[in-house]
């Protein structure tokens, strides 16, 4: 009897699999903003992330953060968030929790899950299904997951991915009141307040062919759905001097494609997509990155182009749209794997009117605990994307407990 | 079939003084169509720190033709992050690493093969299948049941040559030292030896960074051969199917 109870526990961990961290980040800003007089913001996030195999062909997956913050960027409400709407982030989220079923060449993941689309690294023009998480920053950011089902065909070098997203997920934006919404200076005095959103009813879909060759990659593929990046209406009320904002999301269809090519030198690798929307006023537009990679030693580079071409003017100015907002720059990351405990990463995004630069220290100590220090340096013009944030340079200290 | 045994057995040492035919036979013992084992890695550096990561590592296919699936088991927060390696036999590997944390996997550039693996003193090209016919080989000495060998690579490589020790009983590797136009640049010995499924397998590879002065043990644990494995379990799927 106990031997059956001992070889039923060895099953069941045999098919349980978890990981997670506790991180506590802080953030130091030696500037404040008009709108934000705080220079420090400290961040405590829990994650946990654990599946079980039921049958070699059926997997439950689940990842849950809970976190909290001393900026209000964190709701106090203690409610459990699975949909990831609020403009404040969730105190207890649920990032995943997808069941993964395997048949042959056929894998289907239905529930709450990420995906990620694209090749080219620090902009992904194709990435439609991966809302991101702009609240503590744009330059470092992390993906929010989404609601839909995936059904994906692999034979040979060819994979065929088809998604749908019955139920939208914004990217959430930096709050008005804090230092990431950059406020032009004609602003000053007038009070601005968030009116809620309107978000789009209807489901989103998606499908991309990916082939990989001798010697080569390429994929095609389509959207039809939402930006998850938001435009604002705003209503004035002279009265009070106040501005109300309700963000929107207009409709969005995108073609495009990837590839990468490994080279005796270098691997080159591009991703371009052309987006245009049914909604009157909305912008339409191609996003495209061209990057080239190369390994020397324990040093990785990627550098490149993103650029992009208007071809349809938004007939509103009040946008948030980092994904064009790093366009039309030179981008490049270095990294420096120093030994099996520390790396060094460099990453910038450069252009006349503004850029960008992040440095970052990491190490290892020990099996569980990773210290990462970092600077964030932004410079520009108020009128350019990166520039608007020139304030809002920062240094860093994240410290990991992994388990 | 005794007397086909002994008269093999027989013909077996004049044959294998050619080296590359030394080489050949290594490879030919070694072979399995299929390998699996959980891989333990300690990393010292100069100042004695201890790094360890684990992995399971499994691969289908040999010599320049076979697709291999690496994850790591430990520490924790690496837990998840898998490599797909897919050797070709006349050109470079193309490698994908899977990070469950970003829910992506990513191509690898590796133009540069003395890149060192994971931060490890392995450089990937001490990782790679050796094409026999990517170099030349000579015998420097047959003494005390070994052979030495220098190996001279025909193509581009971050050594100009190396010598390779291996035993005349059971042809396998000893240990190899591998050097740049400086100098030693490594050294890999190959220890713990035992038969697994009729295959002499060291159970303990270790690699010594001269320049560095920094030393990697990796172990082999629960190394098993000619598994039934499937090739739908070596693609960018099967990467990011498991957690």
């Amino acid at each position: 009897m106990i031997d059956a109870g001992v070889l039923l526990v060895a099953l069941l961990t045999q098919q349980f699999e978890q990981r997670g961290f506790i991180e506590n980040s802080t953030a130091v800003y030696p500037q404040t903003a008009p709108n934000d007089s705080g220079r420090v913001v400290d961040d405590l996030l829990f994650r946990e992330e654990a599946s079980y195999k039921f049958a070699p062909w059926f997997t439950v997956s689940g990842a849950f953060d809970a976190r909290t913050d001393s900026h209000r960027q964190t709701a106090r409400d203690g409610v459990v968030d699975a949909d990831d709407r609020s403009i404040q982030r969730p105190a207890f989220s649920v990032r995943r929790m997808s069941a993964t079923i395997h048949r042959g060449k056929v894998t289907a993941e239905i529930g709450r899950q990420l995906i990620r689309w694209g090749k080219t690294d620090i902009l992904n023009p194709t990435d439609r299904f991966a809302p991101k998480d702009y609240l503590s920053s744009v330059v470092d950011t992390d993906f929010l997951g989404v609601s839909a089902a995936r059904v994906t065909y692999e034979s040979g070098g060819d994979t065929v991915d088809l998604v749908w997203q019955p139920w939208f997920t914004p990217s959430r934006t930096p709050l008005l009141d804090q230092l990431w919404t950059a406020l032009p200076p004609e602003a000053a005095g007038v009070s601005i307040v968030d009116a809620g959103a309107r978000y789009p009813g209807g489901s989103q879909y998606g499908a991309r062919w990916n082939h990989i060759g001798s010697g080569y990659e390429y994929s095609l593929c389509f959207f039809d759905g939402f930006q998850n990046l938001p435009s604002f209406d705003a209503l004035l009320t002279p009265v009070t001097a106040s501005v109300a904002l309700t963000r929107t999301y207009p409709d969005l269809r995108l073609y495009g494609g990837d590839a990468a090519v490994p080279l005796p030198w270098l691997t080159i690798k591009g991703e371009a997509a052309y987006f245009t929307s049914s909604t009157p006023g909305a912008e339409e537009y191609a996003l495209y990155v061209i990057q080239l990679e190369r390994q020397v030693k324990e040093w990785s580079f990627v550098g490149g182009y993103a650029g992009s071409v208007v071809t349809r003017d938004s007939a509103s100015p009040l946008q948030f749209a980092p994904d064009r907002g790093f366009a039309k720059s030179f981008v490049g990351r270095a990294g420096l794997t120093i030994d099996a405990s520390r790396s060094l990463a460099i990453e910038t995004a450069v252009r006349a009117a503004g850029s960008f630069v992040r440095f970052e220290y990491s190490q290892l100590f020990g099996q569980h605990w990773r210290a990462t220090g970092g600077i964030a340096w932004i410079r520009g013009d108020m009128t350019d994307f990166l520039g608007e944030y020139r304030r809002n340079s920062y240094g860093s200290l994240a410290i990991r407990y992994s388990f | 079939m005794s007397k086909l045994f002994l008269l093999a057995a027989l013909a077996l040492p004049v044959f294998a003084q050619d080296p590359r035919q030394i080489i050949l036979e290594v490879q030919k013992r070694q072979h399995a169509d299929s390998e699996r084992y959980e891989g333990t890695l300690e990393v010292t550096s100069q100042g004695n720190q201890v790094a360890t990561k684990r992995w399971v590592y499994q691969r289908i296919g040999s010599f320049g033709n076979s697709k291999a699936i690496l994850r790591f088991t430990a520490p924790a927060e690496v837990k998840g992050v898998g490599l797909l390696i897919v050797n070709h036999p006349a050109r470079a590997s193309d490698q994908w690493m899977w990070r469950p944390a970003i829910g992506r996997d990513q191509r690898i550039a590796l133009q540069d093969r003395s890149t060192r693996f994971f931060g490890t003193d392995f450089s990937f090209e001490d990782l790679e299948e050796r094409d026999v016919d990517q170099y030349d080989y000579k015998l420097l000495a047959d003494e005390g049941g070994m052979w030495k060998l220098e190996s001279r690579p025909r193509k581009s490589s971050q050594y100009e040559y190396s010598y390779f020790w291996i035993k005349k009983d059971n042809y396998t590797f000893v240990k190899i030292e591998a050097y740049n136009k400086k100098g030693l640049v490594r050294t890999i010995d190959y220890k713990n030896y035992e038969q697994i499924k009729g295959i002499w397998t060291a159970r303990l590879t270790e690699v010594y960074d001269v320049t560095r002065k920094s030393r990697t043990v990796l172990k082999y644990e629960k190394l098993e051969y000619n598994l039934p494995m499937k090739d739908d379990d070596f693609t960018l799927q099967a990467l990011r199917r498991d957690l």
